[in-house]
């Protein structure tokens, strides 16, 4: 049990920032996950953690004790890796029981442990295998079996899921939650995958290029991002973004983006009208744009326009690829009762309460709190 | 259609195999038959059957002598401390030029390897004056050790090889459980190389128990010789006692055979297999 703080720590690799001054403090018992696309440093911060690479500069601490120097076995940590790294020569209850033999645990003990993770996991059968005998789902529990033996004070768990097949991905995936809530400890996370984070993490640091862009609950980081990159990482399919300006007809505040304008609604006014005059980027989720009449009570609706480029039918909803009238292209998840086929000039609800306007030199939201 | 080629391709892997298995074989078997003709016999006719009986009397008397059987004992005991000297003190620097970093690695690395330049027969003058300051002339260690040591370079070259390819995560994931480098190279890379330790491991046997030209310089005395020197005995100075030399050649083949039935399983088993989801 331990809580995990990155300070002001840089990691680089020849001329290269691979991690860039972050700065992150994780609460014991928390779930954490780095997320962000590949190179971003999120791996490469899990492995400073663990101590498989050094820091440039900077101090991680686990709870209190800085960890700069500490090698990775008396960090009281576990690591569950992408490949699962299980021992080829070993059995599973070898590879389980093998951090636990060269910490000179007593047997009993050792036997008590592994059994105990093994019922946990449902791998209990498979204890006297090889793990080329194993599936890759029963791969990845040993793996976090493994982990589990140690009773560590953070698990770390880099990209777990990612070798595994859709279905059994789902499963994994409540499982670990479910593990998280069972052994209550630090979980940190590192995924490229914004559902995985979004469904399992209490927290989500979103990385990009070494920086740290946002870290927040997934709600939060949903509902408010804090740049361009956020708003469109998370959410699939992702935030639409439109360059546009906002102007004043006639007292009312307009969303102008050449091919369309949008109302901005009364309650939105006051906030809205601080960047009046300025160029903006207009940003807005596919959900949140609906096409009439199929429009959900309670919105900030303001109307617009468009025509239907490609139509994806996913049975509970339908992807509209979109075109503005000067040919800028945007998705819309809509209704599954919308009747529509390609070439089709759709009349569109807008939920204004869900947009966002994003400085465009900077890319930074300008309503963010 | 691909049935026929299917087939047409494996009655050529069939010839193919079957060509290189004659070319093993055939001086095996003649050599195995040679032993049981006169040498006379052998002379005049090298292929045929022998001309009227098998003549088991060759292999009968090395087995009754002594000495093969002395020789016998020093060549394994040469061998086998030869061929684990050569593993133990080879694997270690091969893991280190393989998984550790460190100034200067790549230039102590090709230091190691430049010895494969310097075959036996080059350095034997000092090597002969450096055994006989060290006293180790008539002994089995003053074959033993330079054996050893101009083993080094083609092993550790080999087996740096192997742990290169040993995948990081596994290295990774060692450290995290609570290894030191040593006991990571002990418990985790020395178990998966095994393979490739069995290899060379026989590079270094079969090396060490065909070696002639060291322990010929180095051994004088009769009871310390080895089984290549012991084919001597039949070479006179009138005349070569050819049917008893193949008899005896027979005769040493057989322990090195013996070996690699049983380590023939483990130098061709991966042992990697299952290590990474693939």
């Amino acid at each position: 049990m331990a809580s995990v703080t990155y300070d002001h720590v840089v990691k680089r690799f020849g001329d290269v920032v691979a991690v860039n001054d972050l700065n992150i403090h994780v609460e014991d018992k928390e779930f954490l996950v780095f997320v962000g696309p590949s190179g971003c440093g999120k791996t490469t911060s899990l492995r400073l953690l663990a101590g498989l690479e050094e820091i440039s500069d900077g101090n991680i601490l686990i709870g209190d004790r800085v960890v700069n120097d500490v090698p990775p076995k008396d960090r009281d940590i576990a690591m569950v890796f992408q490949s699962y790294a299980l021992y080829p020569h070993m059995s599973v209850f070898d590879n389980m029981a093998f951090g636990l033999k060269l910490r000179k645990t007593p047997k009993a003990d050792i036997e008590r442990r592994v059994k105990e993770a093994a019922d946990i996991l449902d791998i209990g059968h498979l204890l006297d295998r090889k793990p080329k005998q194993l599936s890759g789902g029963q791969r990845q529990r040993v793996a976090v079996g493994r982990a589990i033996v140690r009773e560590p004070a953070v698990f770390l768990f880099d990209e777990p899921l990612s070798n595994l097949d859709a279905k059994l991905r789902v499963q994994t995936r409540a499982q670990l939650t479910r593990l998280h809530q069972r052994l209550a400890t630090t979980f940190i996370y590192v995924t490229h995958d914004q559902v995985e984070a979004m469904t399992m993490a209490s927290r989500i640091a979103v990385m990009k290029d070494g920086i740290l862009q946002q870290i927040d609950t997934p709600q939060k980081l949903y509902d408010d991002p804090h740049n361009v990159f956020v708003g469109g990482f998370i959410g699939s399919p992702s935030m639409n973004f439109f360059d546009a300006t906002l102007v004043e007809n006639n007292g009312k505040l307009e969303v102008n983006a050449g091919g369309f304008r949008l109302d901005v609604p009364e309650e939105k006014a006051n906030e809205w009208r601080a960047h009046k005059g300025k160029e903006v980027i207009f940003g807005i989720r596919p959900e949140d744009i609906h096409s009439k009449p199929f429009v959900p009570p309670g919105i900030l609706e303001s109307d617009m326009r468009a025509t239907v480029d490609v139509t994806e039918l996913m049975g509970n909803e339908i992807f509209l690829y979109l075109m503005t009238p000067d040919e800028k292209q945007f998705i819309a998840r809509v209704d599954p009762r919308v009747k529509t086929t390609n070439g089709d000039n759709l009349e569109l609800a807008v939920n204004m309460a869900n947009a966002h306007i994003f400085d465009p030199k900077t890319e930074i939201n300008l309503l963010h709190q | 259609m691909t049935a026929q080629r299917f087939s047409i391709s494996m009655l050529l892997r069939y010839v193919i195999a079957i060509l290189i298995a004659l070319v093993v074989l055939i001086p095996l078997v003649m050599t195995v038959f040679g032993g049981l003709k006169t040498t006379g016999d052998l002379l005049s006719n090298p292929i045929r059957w022998p001309a009227d009986h098998l003549h088991w009397e060759n292999y009968d008397g090395i087995l009754q002598s002594s000495s093969f059987w002395v020789q016998m004992r020093n060549s394994l005991f040469i061998m086998l401390i030869t061929a684990t000297g050569v593993v133990l003190l080879g694997s270690m620097p091969a893991f280190i030029f393989a998984r550790i970093n460190f100034p200067g690695r790549e230039l102590c690395f090709n230091f190691f390897t430049l010895g494969l330049l310097f075959p036996l027969a080059v350095a034997i003058l000092p090597l002969y004056i450096s055994l006989r300051q060290m006293g180790l002339l008539d002994s089995h260690w003053g074959i033993i050790l330079p054996q050893i040591a101009f083993g080094l370079p083609g092993t550790i070259l080999i087996l740096r090889g192997f742990f290169l390819a040993l995948p990081q995560e596994i290295e990774d994931a060692a450290y995290i459980d609570g290894c030191t480098t040593f006991g990571m190279f002990r418990h985790v890379a020395i178990p998966l190389m095994r393979p490739a330790l069995a290899a060379v491991f026989v590079l270094a046997m079969v090396g060490s128990w065909n070696a002639f030209f060291l322990p010929l310089l180095v051994l004088n005395r009769e009871p310390l010789w080895t089984l290549p020197l012991g084919i001597m005995r039949f070479q006179g100075q009138w005349g070569t006692d050819w049917a008893r030399i193949l008899a005896f050649v027979s005769l040493t083949l057989i322990p090195t055979i013996i070996f690699y039935f049983f380590a023939e399983r483990h130098i061709v088993t991966g042992l990697t297999a299952g290590a990474v989801k693939g």
